[in-house]
């Protein structure tokens, strides 16, 4: 039986004379059934170099940092007002730098003193802060001096919490180069790594200021369950050092 | 008190003690604890000058420390003793002079020192405030209780008191005598007897 009329019509040779165009009908195919995806991709590789440049990147990330700022600025101010009105420490008080000017970190006493005084506003219970985190509190202030007794020193004693678990201890100095957190509850379920912060209830210190990371724990300590702290900051290198206003 | 009465300035060193005690110099340090400045100028002091001198000595330089420290501990009682004892020694018998001697009565005298300092808070860790909380509450009052506490006198106070009396022992032969030599020269020889 003969093909008919019409196959006859699509010959071999004609269909190898319109093979470009076939090719083009299946990448319209191809771009179809891909979504637009090769086309896409086309456009992005031709257009490459009039992409915006570095200026404009920096310019959304300026953006970015003054909203933050913004928005921080605001979240400050409002912590600050809410603290305010249940009578507890600002978070964000001004700061004075002061040079360490002798340091004695090891030995019946910790402490370094500082060369600021009462004349430049330095007054007792001063928190202080070095590179890291909190160190120490001012215990005693002369004119031009100020000594701060270290977070290691057994007569230090701060009120700190993990934020992780929300539970209350006292950062107590043992006289060695790690204080010990002992919490105020028979189960603070804290686990070495736990962050620990000057706690936000403190009414001497200015709520959560970095402190140390926990090393270990020891649940069954008397009398109450105590974690060693590794402190943030370098007690023993430092030169420059802030305080805190209260 | 022939020093005292040849050469009354050179009584101003013993603001050396204060000044080492605050300037803390790095070199000197055994596990990180400095030596007792204050038991390096008084022993040659007292040996020198006598009982009544070392005992001056002694509570100018507890007042001068005690300044420099916090708490309610004091280091004046035991320098006091500490001069009174070594300006006897300064009177009786051949004079003290040997290397090891020196060593030896700085050793005792450091020693002496930080066991009264260790005395001292232990009474006031003992005398804490008692508990009125139920059984099983933690009771917040004594973990408050800012100074050293017997447990831990017994960890890193015993690292503390070992560390400075070494270390002010080894320094004392050298120190100790230099002093002695200056203040028996400089006083005329009649300090020993």
């Amino acid at each position: 039986m003969p093909a008919p009329r019409w196959l006859r019509s699509l010959a071999l040779p004609s269909l190898l004379q319109a093979w470009p165009w076939l090719l083009v009908a299946l990448a319209l195919l191809g771009v179809r059934l891909s979504k637009g995806a090769g086309l896409a991709d086309a456009y992005a590789l031709l257009s490459r170099p009039f992409w915006p440049g570095k200026a404009q990147a920096e310019w959304l990330r300026s953006a970015s940092r003054f909203e933050d700022t913004a928005r921080i600025g605001a979240l400050e101010a409002e912590n600050a007002r809410l603290r305010g009105l249940i009578g507890l420490q600002q978070a964000s008080p001004k700061r004075l730098t002061a040079p360490v000017i002798a340091r004695e970190p090891a030995g019946w006493w910790q402490t370094l003193l500082l060369g600021r005084g009462s004349l430049q506003g330095v007054a007792e219970g001063q928190a202080v802060l070095a590179p890291g985190g909190l160190i120490g509190l001012v215990t005693s202030v002369t004119p031009s001096t100020a000594r701060v007794t270290l977070l290691t020193d057994p007569a230090s004693r701060v009120g700190v919490w993990v934020g992780r678990t929300r539970r209350h201890g006292l950062l107590t100095g043992l006289g060695t180069p790690r204080p010990v957190v002992r919490f105020l509850e028979k189960e603070p379920g804290v686990v070495p790594g736990d962050v620990v912060t000057t706690s936000p209830a403190s009414t001497l210190v200015p709520p959560d200021l970095p402190v140390g990371v926990i090393q270990s724990v020891d649940a069954a300590a008397d009398p109450a369950p105590e974690a060693v702290v590794q402190l943030a900051a370098p007690v023993g290198s430092v030169d420059w050092l802030q305080l805190l206003e209260r | 008190m022939a020093l005292l009465s040849r050469h009354p300035w050179f009584a101003a060193s013993i603001l050396l003690v204060p000044v080492l005690t605050l300037a803390a110099p790095g070199w000197p340090r055994l596990a990180g604890v400095g030596p007792c400045w204050a038991i390096l100028w008084l022993l040659p002091w007292a040996l020198a000058e006598g009982r009544l001198s070392g005992v001056l000595a002694g509570a100018i330089l507890g007042l001068l420390l005690d300044s420099l420290h916090h708490g309610g501990v004091s280091e004046m009682p035991a320098l006091m003793l500490l001069g009174w004892w070594w300006g006897r020694i300064g009177r009786l018998g051949a004079p003290v002079e040997r290397s090891f001697s020196l060593g030896l009565l700085a050793l005792l005298g450091t020693l002496g020192l930080d066991l009264t300092l260790m005395l001292q808070w232990a009474l006031r860790s003992g005398l804490g405030v008692g508990s009125h909380l139920p059984a099983g509450a933690i009771d917040p009052a004594p973990l408050a209780q800012a100074g050293w506490h017997l447990n831990d006198l017994g960890g890193a106070g015993l690292h503390v008191l070992l560390a400075r009396t070494l270390l002010t022992a080894l320094l004392a032969p050298v120190l100790c005598s230099l002093q002695l030599l200056l203040w028996r020269q400089q006083g005329g020889g009649v300090g020993r007897r």
